[in-house]
């Protein structure tokens, strides 16, 4: 609803003493993201009265009510989540699941027109059953998975990855949750790889391919345990 | 001042973006007082420590809403704290308290909401321009936004027609707005 001109100031102190009645003060709410003089009122009254709050004499915490309040925090979502898997990683130090905000929008965009240009070039080929774009924390393109369903993936690395002499990447795939990750391979040095993978049933949209750093010669527990270095969700060449 | 406002706001942009330390933060810094200002509302410890869960949940959940065109980043904070423990109030569980318990929380919560008026800063504008009201004006608007109380109880506490109530406190605020303008 749109409030008159002259009442927005009664109105955004009543709603900040919060005098207003429950469905007034949800009216409110409703309108302030949409007037913006609505909102620098509410916002200038609550200024007025912070002081009263922060002159407030704090008394003692205890660190249960940050654990209560930590184990309730979710994931951070962002603009276009998808629904996270669980996560493909033993390593507890790798915090899958964590800090994986959904990437920028720009990020997602650049990925959208990469899968578009894959899947046009791939037309002349031998089409891969899905293709998964894998970012980085930052919502960065580090790499591209084309599976294509028949023991054979191709991984293509869009940005140079550290890597040091006693360590190596290895490409991982979550076929199910109740299968877990399965390895596709290892990258023989820092390129884009043609891999053997196992037998596995046929890729499918939204399956999770991730690339973690292992090792020299593979994940000791056939399981990702190092640092997720870019992951991202399959999907089908249109 | 500047500076910790610039420091709220950063806290709630790396509270968007997953960093949970940040979050730490802002509780090790303000939880104690955020608790003291919904215990003001809902009398009791246990509810205001409820609110103030339920409170820092929201900021995390909605850390990437804020702006600056909100107010400040603290202000913002203390918002989502006052408005879960006005809900809650508004949803009567504050009434739930049995009868003898309540006029001891009536005597408490009396002495809170002058002692948010005493902890003032006498030099601040606030101070100033609430204290140049109306003692029942002052009074009513402390009894408000302090113990949350409603226009009913409100009257009811200062024995005056609810009506007039309403008036005595719109005149307040409106002087006060102008005083402080």
């Amino acid at each position: 609803m749109r409030f008159a001109r002259n009442d927005i100031p009664d109105i955004a102190d009543d709603y900040v003493l919060g005098l207003l009645e429950t469905a007034q003060a949800e009216e409110v709410e409703a309108a302030l993201p949409h007037d913006a003089q609505l909102k620098a009122a509410v916002a200038a009254s609550r200024e007025r009265f912070l002081p009263l709050d922060t002159a407030a004499e704090p008394v003692a915490t205890d660190t249960l009510l940050w654990q209560r309040i930590e184990t309730a925090l979710p994931a951070q979502p962002g603009p276009g989540a998808r629904p996270k898997p669980a996560p493909a990683n033993d390593n507890p130090g790798a915090k899958a699941g964590h800090g994986w905000r959904t990437t920028a929008i720009a990020a997602m965009a650049a990925s959208v027109l990469l899968v578009a240009g894959l899947a046009a070039s791939l037309m002349r080929t031998v089409d891969p059953v899905v293709v998964a774009v894998l970012l980085n924390e930052a919502g960065e393109v580090q790499a591209v998975v084309e599976d294509f369903g028949n023991e054979n993936a191709t991984v293509r690395l869009l940005a140079d990855f550290e890597v040091p002499s006693d360590k190596t990447i290895e490409v991982w795939t979550l076929p199910s949750k109740d299968t877990g990750p399965v390895s596709l391979g290892l990258l023989d040095g820092i390129r884009s790889a043609r891999l053997a993978g196992p037998a596995l049933p046929r890729p499918k949209d939204n399956q999770l391919y991730e690339i973690t750093l292992e090792q020299a010669g593979g994940s000791p527990t056939g399981r990702p345990t190092g640092p997720i270095l870019a992951k991202g969700y399959a999907q089908l060449p249109r | 001042m500047d500076g910790r406002a610039d420091t709220f706001e950063t806290l709630l942009a790396a509270c968007a973006g997953g960093d949970r330390m940040a979050l730490r933060r802002i509780f090790d810094a303000e939880a104690g007082r955020l608790i003291a200002v919904a215990q003001r509302i809902v009398r009791r410890r246990e509810l205001a420590e409820e609110v103030v869960q339920e409170a820092f949940i929201r900021i995390w959940t909605h850390a990437h809403q804020y702006d600056s065109s909100q107010g400040s980043a603290r202000g913002w904070i203390y918002a989502i704290v006052r408005n879960r423990a006005l809900n809650l109030v508004r949803d009567g569980r504050r009434e739930t308290v049995i009868e003898d318990v309540e006029a001891v929380q009536e005597q408490e919560s009396s002495d809170a909401i002058m002692a948010a008026w005493h902890r003032l800063d006498r030099n601040s504008r606030l101070y100033g321009c609430l204290e140049a009201l109306d003692e029942k004006k002052k009074r009513g608007i402390l009894m408000a936004y302090v113990g949350g109380y409603s226009h009913g109880e409100i009257a009811g506490r200062l024995s005056l027609p609810l009506g007039t109530t309403k008036s005595w406190i719109r005149r307040g605020l409106t002087a006060l707005r102008e005083c402080m303008a």
